[in-house]
């Protein structure tokens, strides 16, 4: 097999190179030629070495500067090399650029998903499992200052230019008539909680809670409703949130799971868009529990308050009417399958004939709609 | 040193949108066949250096390192949340207590990703290697950072001293282990620059004192200058100084960088390629600024005034400004190689030389590091993972 016949024909290819045995650092001078019995590049190194390398074991290193060198090694040898001056024996070697075998590699489908599991299980168990441990113990004055935080991040991040925060609503009239509306509710609460409610000024139609007893309107939601009551009833959901601290375990959890999805991305151009787009999905919603409970106690306050729980159902069938032409965020809140679920709910919490008390004038609910001006 | 610009212009430019395309994952290919170029370049006495790093082998480092920061951070952060609301009504002590922990995995993970390098670099067949001590290292240069903040940066040069003996010190070729020489204050005259412009400085801030206050701004501005040269300056004569006082198996060096040279190839390379990417700049900008008076025009009810663009459609005005993003992104990665890295390695490395070079003959070959985590921490933390 390794006999090197000398002057059987003439050779088609021979040329002298340096060969690195991998073992010292000593570089020796090798004369290589291709036996084509054995089809193998076969050589005599100075120092006595000889080189039987197979033509199909042999790899090119691959990226090398320069160009007029060719590094080549064994497909199952992790050392040796033999470094040619110029590239002449390429068409003979059939497997130059496939992988060397000696390249490990693990098993990656298994190492990819278990890294994926755990980075899931992260953000999507132990965080949120730990948010809502602690965000019982978290006192008083603490949630609050996380909702104050909350709100300004929030107010800078709908700006498109963040230059400007969103600026915060407070027509006197229009502040009157949602303090009004606010008292009937307060009347009819279990307990009396000291809400801050706010009114920005952008066209989104949502509402939403925030730690520390915030309620906050977009000028949207208030523009597209037809009546006081389906303010009121949108009102109510939100301090459903607000009495069993979902805001809280939502901030707590957001703290936590946010910045995890910087890691994945890393340091590469999209990285920042890719981020944001995350960002807002994780933003999502609370679970579906949670707004299914907001919504019974809605239901049972403005019975109480002597407004028709109905009105929801109509915010939600408003809201579905908008569905075109709605914002990124009404529209995730409208896939929600159980959507026609809560609708009928709203309807069926209202019983037959049941005695309404108007809840503003008309001139008060033109002042809240006029709140921005 | 061999190589042209152009191969290596296409290289990083190919690869460059390859990692655009494949959202970023392209990345560990990228940087293993950039690093097998650069390595391949350089040819100490004639033989050139190899790179056998694996991009598999990085990916999967950059998931285990996710997983465990994913741990740190979720977790972490979400206690410091809650205790920071909790006893200061405010996130700042949060934030901070976040960074400052980091900071140890910063220094841990730049040790880290050199072993991971150094293991994976080979000259003429022998593999490179660098001894375990990440934790050493990263309280060790914690230490020398407080020693040399709170010395008001005179005692740098012991930092830098001690930091490159740490690595030096463990650093191996083949089964040879190379040694740091001298003494931390043999770095003092790389820091003459910097006292020049402190110099200046302070004459100009006399200058400023006793009313010549246009004479004493340009005396401050030209210090400024000197400033700048002055860190380049400590940065190219601290390297010849350190290496020119290390030896391995009895193989000395020699270097000979100049840093003016240096700093003129940074700052022509920045022109360089800012000039190139000039035009899509501003072609991204007129871009940007008709979606936004897009928005201004259409809620003033001026849509008309747009009509011609709006025919084109909004959302193919969005795509040829990100498309133009991109491009820009590519041409000036792959623009600063060819500009900035390629030729301050070429000019380092010309003038590197090693004597006697035959006592390197006898070092004999080390085991392989498996080293499974590759440079996992600092492609996550983003710290020196880069070449």
């Amino acid at each position: 097999m390794t006999v090197l016949r000398v002057g059987r024909s003439p050779e088609p290819f021979s040329a002298t190179g340096t060969y690195f045995d991998g073992i010292a650092a000593a570089a020796t001078q090798v004369a290589v030629t291709v036996d084509e019995d054995a089809q193998a590049l076969v050589g005599l190194t100075d120092s006595g070495v000889r080189i039987t390398w197979p033509l199909t074991d042999i790899r090119e290193v691959p990226d090398q500067a320069g160009g007029d060198q060719m590094l080549l090694q064994l497909s199952n040898d992790p050392v040796q090399r033999i470094l040619l001056n110029d590239h002449s024996l390429t068409p003979r070697l059939p497997n130059r650029s496939k992988r060397p075998k000696v390249t490990k590699r693990g098993p990656l489908i298994g190492w990819a998903l278990a890294a994926i599991t755990s980075v899931a299980l992260i953000i999507f168990v132990l965080v949120p499992t730990m948010a809502n441990q602690l965000a019982r113990f978290i006192p008083p004055e603490g949630e609050r200052a996380l909702g104050e935080v909350t709100f300004n991040q929030i107010r800078s991040a709908l700006d498109q230019t963040g230059l400007n925060p969103v600026p915060v609503c407070d027509n006197p009239e229009g502040m009157a008539a949602l303090s009004k509306m606010e008292a009937r509710l307060q009347a009819a609460l279990p307990e009396e909680q000291i809400l801050t409610v706010s009114v920005l000024d952008h066209e989104m139609i949502n509402a939403f809670a925030l730690p520390g007893n915030y309620i906050v309107f977009f000028r949207g939601l208030i523009e597209k409703a037809e009546t006081p009551e389906e303010v009121a009833a949108v009102f109510a959901h939100e301090i459903g949130h607000v009495v069993s601290r979902d805001p809280t375990r939502h901030a707590l959890r957001s703290a936590g799971s946010l910045g995890v999805l910087g890691l994945l991305f890393g340091d590469f151009a999209g990285g920042a868009a890719v981020l944001l787009l995350a960002e807002r999905l994780i933003e999502a919603q609370y679970s579906q529990e949670a707004e299914a409970d907001a919504d019974v106690f809605a239901h049972a306050v403005m019975l109480d308050a002597q407004i028709a729980p109905s009105a929801l159902a109509t915010m939600f069938e408003r809201f579905l009417a908008l569905g075109g032409d709605a914002s990124p965020i009404v529209s995730h809140f409208l896939s929600h399958p159980t959507l026609g679920d809560r609708i009928q709910a709203a309807r069926d919490a209202t019983p037959a004939g049941f005695d309404a008390v108007p809840l503003l004038t008309a001139q008060e609910w033109r002042a809240l709609q006029n709140i921005c001006d | 040193m061999v190589g042209t610009r152009k191969t290596l212009f296409w290289l990083a430019l190919r690869t460059g949108v390859l990692t655009v395309l494949t959202l970023g994952f392209y990345r560990f290919w990228m940087r293993t066949r950039l690093r097998r170029w650069y390595w391949s370049a350089i040819r100490p006495g004639g033989h050139p250096l190899e790179y056998v790093g694996d991009p598999i082998e990085k990916l999967l480092g950059f998931l285990f390192a996710v997983v465990v920061l994913a741990f740190y951070i979720g977790i972490v952060n979400l206690i410091l949340m809650f205790a920071s609301f909790s006893l200061f009504q405010d996130n700042f002590a949060a934030y901070a207590t976040s960074l400052v922990g980091v900071i140890p995995l910063w220094f841990y993970a730049q040790y880290r990703a050199r072993r991971y390098v150094l293991a994976r670099t080979r000259w003429r067949g022998l593999r490179f290697g660098l001894e375990p001590g990440a934790w050493g290292y990263a309280w060790r240069a914690m230490t020398h950072w407080a020693v040399t903040i709170l010395s008001l940066g005179l005692l740098l040069p012991r930092m830098t001293f001690w930091l490159e003996k740490y690595k030096a010190d463990r650093t191996f070729f083949g089964t040879a282990r190379m040694a740091q020489g001298g003494t931390w204050t043999m770095l003092y005259p790389a820091m003459k620059p910097m006292f020049l412009a402190l110099a200046v400085a302070l004459a100009g801030g006399a200058a400023i004192l006793s009313d010549n206050i246009a004479v004493g701004s340009g005396i401050c501005i030209f210090s400024g200058f000197i400033g700048l040269y002055g860190l380049v300056y400590y940065r190219v004569d601290t390297l010849r100084r350190l290496t020119e006082a290390k030896t391995i198996n009895g193989v000395g060096f020699t270097l000979s960088p100049n840093a003016f040279r240096v700093l003129m190839i940074y700052v022509l390379g920045s022109l360089l390629a800012a000039a190139a990417v000039f035009f899509p700049l501003v072609l991204l900008g007129i871009l940007m600024l008709l979606i936004q008076s897009g928005d201004m025009l259409t809620d003033m009810g001026l849509e008309d005034m747009i009509a011609p663009i709006a025919g084109m459609g909004r959302y193919a005005i969005i795509t040829a400004s990100v498309m133009i993003y991109f491009t820009i992104f590519l041409l000036w990665s792959a623009l600063t190689n060819v500009f900035i890295t390629l030729p301050v390695i070429r000019h380092y490395f010309s003038s590197l030389t090693l004597s006697p070079a035959s006592a390197a003959n006898s070092i004999r070959q080390r085991p392989r590091d498996e080293f499974e985590e590759a440079e996992g921490f600092a492609d996550a933390l983003d710290v020196g993972a880069s070449l």
